[in-house]
């Protein structure tokens, strides 16, 4: 088992925003996390990456017990993030963006640039290499931030609404690069809004509600779901 | 060097070989004083422009040197400039103790914090009877040696400082290229996504802070040697912090040159208007400072460094 997550709570005061999530994930698979907004899904997805440190249960990554470790252990472990509203180094070129994850396995700084331009390559923003990060639009953020999480040679990488707010023209290219990653070998949990990409992308998907796995399985099976159609669309909606 | 570098560079070459080409003691004096701020505006950069953890506190450290320097002079007999390495290991320490708990705090609160140690600590030299108390120390009135680095002029000093400062802008070239270079200004632009690739950003800051801190200390000790007086308010006063944070604000905090064009750019002004208002008019460095900070801060962040970089852009496209 590559990612073990077990009883995960996180609450803040009485509120519970994840409340007894468990996830289970091999080395390999492309899993989707899907929810309707407040779900709970980007704090069970901080808890993962460490960022928040959960109330109660278990997170193990590749047999280490990483439930309160900080986010940085996270990376050196394997483990590689983007967020929801990209944070690109804005005092610093698309390339330096870039280099700054590269560093983490790469001590030289000619070692890192190469790794650097090679992720560029491999994300389609070699061209823009040499532009300050700030150049970029929101798609070409979303792509900086998965290049820079690729260059720290993860494992597992996880996508927080990396689709979300793109033009459809961009999403076409956006799910050829999840794909093409996903190809390299490296395992995925995407976190999506959008259920058409979820369908096109994925074998398994968690939806969660209210802090709680509710359905788990393939995208056909959780859009049949009833708990899941009542949850994304009220009680009425089923009929 | 690319062509739109040259330009300043120059500009910069021949202010600095100018005060071996004047004969003004004043001149020559302002000289040693611009280089000896840049020092310290340029260790500040470390941290406060490279890595963005603003201090409004260095003057900790800038203290620590100079009570440091006159300490082994009026304790131990010893030259001051033998107490530079004593400043050094102490503002060590001292990192490490502010560091660790300060930099669990970010942004404003992280200024707050530093700011409160340093006034913190000025009230406590103040009482510390050991050291002068609110009256402060002076250094050696006649030269015993050469290590006393006692000089009529201020050329000696000025080279000696130049010499300080190029070993610092050096370190600080090495570094803004290597990874803990990269590190730093991850950590300045978005600690949270830094700390997503891995950049253990607590280890990085403290690496920073003992940098920034040591040179700091140094330039303190420097600073005693030069005028061989120093009291709580010269060593530890708040103007002394501020001084650092408007200098490389000024000049373009986290670019190599950028505290010591703010240098050249505030210490001559400040000296002006001392002779101009003479002791009565200390305060008015306050108020330009207050302005030049507001009027940075609102239009121009990134400092006479970045207006260069746009103009010269500016030229490139229309020469293109």
């Amino acid at each position: 088992m590559l990612l073990e997550a077990r009883g995960i709570v996180k609450a803040f005061g009485a509120f519970h925003a994840v409340d007894g999530a468990d996830l289970l994930l091999q080395e390999a698979e492309l899993l989707g996390l899907i929810g309707p907004n407040g779900a709970g899904k980007s704090t069970f997805f901080n808890c993962l990456s460490g960022d928040t440190r959960p109330t109660a249960g278990t997170i193990r990554f590749r047999g280490t017990e990483v439930t309160t470790r900080p986010p940085d252990a996270h990376g050196r472990l394997g483990l590689a993030r983007t967020f929801q509203v990209p944070i690109v180094f804005d005092t610093m070129t698309v390339r330096e963006n870039v280099m700054v994850g590269a560093f983490l396995r790469h001590a030289q700084r000619r070692a890192a640039a190469e790794k650097a331009d090679e992720v560029l390559a491999f994300t389609g923003l070699a061209e823009q290499a040499n532009l300050p990060a700030t150049a970029l639009g929101t798609p070409g953020r979303k792509r900086l931030e998965i290049a820079r999480a690729l260059a720290t040679e993860p494992v597992l990488l996880l996508l927080d609404e990396a689709l979300a707010g793109l033009p459809s023209s961009e999403v076409e290219a956006a799910i050829d690069l999840v794909r093409r990653i996903h190809a390299r070998g490296i395992t995925l949990i995407v976190v999506e809004h959008i259920m058409e990409v979820i369908h096109r992308l994925t074998q398994r998907v968690l939806v969660f509600n209210q802090g709680r796995v509710i359905a788990e399985g393939t995208p056909a099976e959780v859009t049949a779901d009833p708990a899941v159609i009542t949850a994304y669309l009220g009680r009425r909606a089923r009929k | 060097m690319r062509p739109r570098r040259a330009l300043p560079v120059a500009v910069l070459v021949v202010l600095l070989l100018s005060p071996f080409f004047s004969f003004s003691p004043f001149y020559q004096r302002v000289a040693a004083l611009v280089v000896l701020a840049a020092i310290s505006a340029s260790a500040w950069n470390v941290l406060g422009g490279y890595a963005g953890q603003v201090s409004f506190g260095h003057s900790v450290y800038f203290g620590v040197g100079a009570y440091s320097a006159l300490l082994a002079f009026t304790k131990l007999g010893l030259p001051p400039i033998a107490g530079a390495p004593l400043g050094v290991m102490v503002s060590v320490a001292i990192s490490v103790l502010i560091g660790l708990p300060s930099f669990r705090l970010r942004g404003h609160y992280f200024s707050m914090a530093t700011f409160a140690i340093a006034a913190l600590a000025e009230l406590l030299v103040i009482s510390w009877n050991f050291a002068g108390g609110a009256i402060g120390m002076m250094g050696p009135a006649n030269s015993r040696s050469l290590a006393d680095l006692l000089f009529r002029g201020s050329l000696p000093y000025y080279v000696i400082f130049l010499v300080v400062l190029a070993i610092l802008l050096a370190l600080t070239h090495l570094m803004q290229r290597s990874r803990m270079g990269f590190y730093l200004r991850a950590i300045g632009s978005g600690e949270r996504a830094a700390e997503s690739l891995g950049v253990p950003v607590r280890r990085y800051k403290l690496y920073a802070l003992l940098l920034s801190g040591a040179f700091t200390a140094l330039a303190g000790s420097l600073y005693a040697v030069m005028i061989g007086f120093i009291d709580p308010d010269s060593g530890f006063g708040v103007l002394i912090s501020v001084n650092m944070v408007v200098m490389a604000a000024l000049g373009g905090a986290g670019t190599l040159f950028g505290p010591l064009i703010g240098a050249i750019i505030l210490v001559p002004l400040s000296e002006a208007s001392n002779a101009f208002f003479g002791g009565g008019g200390s305060g008015a460095a306050y108020i330009v400072y207050g302005v030049i900070i507001m009027l940075i801060a609102r239009f121009s962040p990134g400092g006479v460094a970045e207006w260069w970089r746009i103009l010269s852009r500016r030229r490139v496209r229309r020469a293109a």
